[in-house]
């Protein structure tokens, strides 16, 4: 009696610590929504009361709809690229043996573990002396490099699914190989390039280091925050947070949907 | 066997299709066609600035220029400065600090949600994990602020109570709290990976046998996910050493990081040679960090193999 009693509580335990833990990951996204529909121009309890004038503002706020233009775009266009860059990445490791494979891999996957700070400097430095600085293009053009990473991982997964012996039985029944590419392994990647391609919108639509650097007077949203931040307490921000923070959720979420990952615990039981 | 893999080597002498032995005409065009953009690519966009971030190190700065030369200057500069020693050290002992803490809270979570919660709600909680990673950082360190800063939300929940305000931001707590909000969600799913892919016949033998399941955890499962724990813990390392946001927003920048002097470093004019010393030097420590990290990995695992 005693051992369950002891086994209750000890479970008891893990489930409150687990909360405790999710309590703290929510709290700022929580925090961000909340205050945004505050009334009071400072964020204090007590809550100031509902009012929607912060969303209005950020609404007929120039700047603030520039850098959300700018965002859209780049995360666009990094969204097709990198998903196109990373599906070639990923069949590329999926379907051949060759010399340099291991840094092939590593070129694609190391970029986002280089801290964005020194990767913002080294690009606007780089960049900026081949005189590509400060445009939209190279926002993105940037932004591909990392998410590329992204976007090789998941397809890549997905191709383990994918029986080897598929593609050289379409060949060996005439097809070409790009005819195989087109009508075999793309449709059967289609999941996780639609995956791919809402997570790497997701990954660019959040950075802001880099963008910062290499963007010159071209604010994406994430820079407007930056600045804003960097100024007086703007009541605008939470308003703004809540956008972004709706935004990354949704693409996170389709990305997710369409990776289908499961965590199965194999037991013997089941 | 051996007659086909020499045709395989014939028919393409520098590249081999696993899975495609017995196929003539195997595609030998299309590596090259897929696989030259992302290089190209991935060269210039990444490699190519990385690689001149080391070059710039040796130039020099003439009259608010960068002009090519190799100078050891801006190496002994930043390496013998006081400045960027403090920031070293302390940049050093604030990553370790997250490391630990990170893998000390995400270990016990990631063991409940694999073992602990029913399917649906284990695949609810990994989508929980998963989304913060990918949804402003910055915004989420914003609202720490708000939480904890001396007139914040939670001082004047305090004071609504009666009870004094706490000094919450400005220090080694509330830049541990930044900085956790960071590692966390990735570590615990990087470990919530690796516990569900455990074999629960071999717990379950051990409880059999009578082990208790303290006992279970120490000698089955926490070797068993050892190079995922190492995984948890570098990458921990390598986001909070290398972070610019949290020491930015939560004390002030006081004491300055690594980052904090890269980018004071750049804004004061053209001291790029000098950033890029500090930006070189930061990569060195993350690699060899990363290295050690394989090592511990590595030869653990060899070690309980052996046995």
């Amino acid at each position: 009696m005693d051992r369950m009693l002891l086994t209750r509580v000890s479970r008891l335990t893990q489930y409150a610590f687990l909360a405790a833990l999710f309590v703290f990951i929510a709290m700022p996204m929580l925090v961000i929504v909340v205050f945004s529909f505050d009334a009071n121009r400072f964020p204090t309890i007590p809550w100031g009361g509902f009012s929607l004038q912060w969303h209005r503002a950020i609404l007929a706020d120039p700047m603030i709809r520039d850098a959300f233009v700018n965002s859209v775009l780049v995360g666009c266009g990094t969204a097709a690229l990198s998903t196109v860059l990373g599906f070639a990445a990923a069949y590329v490791d999926f379907r051949y043996r060759f010399r340099f494979k291991l840094g092939f891999v590593l070129l694609v996957a190391i970029p986002p573990a280089v801290p964005a700070t020194i990767l913002g400097m080294a690009m606007l430095a780089f960049l900026s002396r081949i005189g590509l600085f400060g445009r939209l293009e190279t926002i993105m053009a940037c932004h591909v490099a990392i998410a590329t990473s992204f976007s090789m991982a998941i397809i890549r997964l997905r191709m383990n699914d994918l029986s080897r012996d598929l593609e050289p039985a379409a060949w060996n029944l005439g097809a070409s190989p790009s005819a195989a590419l087109l009508h075999v392994v793309i449709p059967f990647c289609k999941p996780a390039l639609i995956a791919s391609f809402f997570l790497s919108a997701a990954v660019s639509f959040d950075e802001f280091l880099i963008a910062w650097f290499v963007g010159g007077v071209h604010e994406t949203l994430p820079v407007r925050i930056l600045n804003l931040l960097q100024g007086q307490v703007n009541p605008k921000i939470n308003a703004i947070g809540t956008v972004v923070l709706v935004i990354s959720v949704v693409l996170v979420l389709i990305a997710q949907r369409f990776t289908g990952v499961r965590v199965g615990r194999r037991s013997s039981q089941s | 066997m051996a007659v086909s893999t020499n045709a395989r080597a014939i028919a393409a002498p520098r590249w081999s299709f696993p899975g495609a032995a017995r196929t003539s005409g195997a595609p030998a065009v299309m590596p090259a066609m897929l696989g030259v953009p992302v290089v190209g690519w991935q060269a210039v966009f990444f490699a190519a600035p990385l690689l001149f971030l080391v070059i710039v190190t040796f130039w020099q700065v003439k009259s608010f220029r960068l002009e090519p030369a190799f100078v050891l200057d801006n190496w002994s500069r930043i390496l013998f400065s006081a400045t960027f020693q403090r920031a070293l050290g302390h940049t050093f002992i604030v990553a370790t600090m997250t490391t630990v803490l990170a893998v000390l809270i995400a270990f016990p979570a990631a063991y409940t949600i694999a073992f602990r919660l029913p399917a649906r709600l284990r695949d609810l909680t990994v989508a929980f994990l998963i989304v913060p990673i990918f949804s402003s950082y910055m915004l989420r360190i914003y609202a720490w602020q708000i939480v904890l800063s001396p007139e914040g939300m939670t001082n004047s929940a305090l004071a609504w109570l009666g009870i004094g305000a706490l000094p919450l931001l400005g220090g080694a707590f509330s830049l541990q709290v930044g900085l956790l909000t960071l590692t966390l969600p990735i570590a615990v799913l990087i470990l919530v990976f690796a516990l569900s892919g455990i074999d629960n016949t071999l717990i379950e033998a051990a409880e059999n046998l009578g082990c208790r399941r303290s006992r279970v955890i120490a000698h089955i499962i926490v070797p068993a996910v050892r190079p995922a724990i190492t995984l948890a813990a570098t990458t921990s390392f390598l986001l909070a050493f290398g972070d610019y946001i949290s020491p930015l927003f939560m004390t002030g920048s006081k004491p300055p990081t690594l980052s904090i002097l890269i980018v004071d470093t750049v804004k004061s004019g053209s001291q790029w040679p000098r950033a890029s010393v500090i930006g070189v030097a930061m990569l060195v420590v993350l690699a060899l960090v990363v290295g050690l990290g394989q090592f511990l990995a590595r030869g653990r695992t060899a070690k309980a193999g052996a046995h």
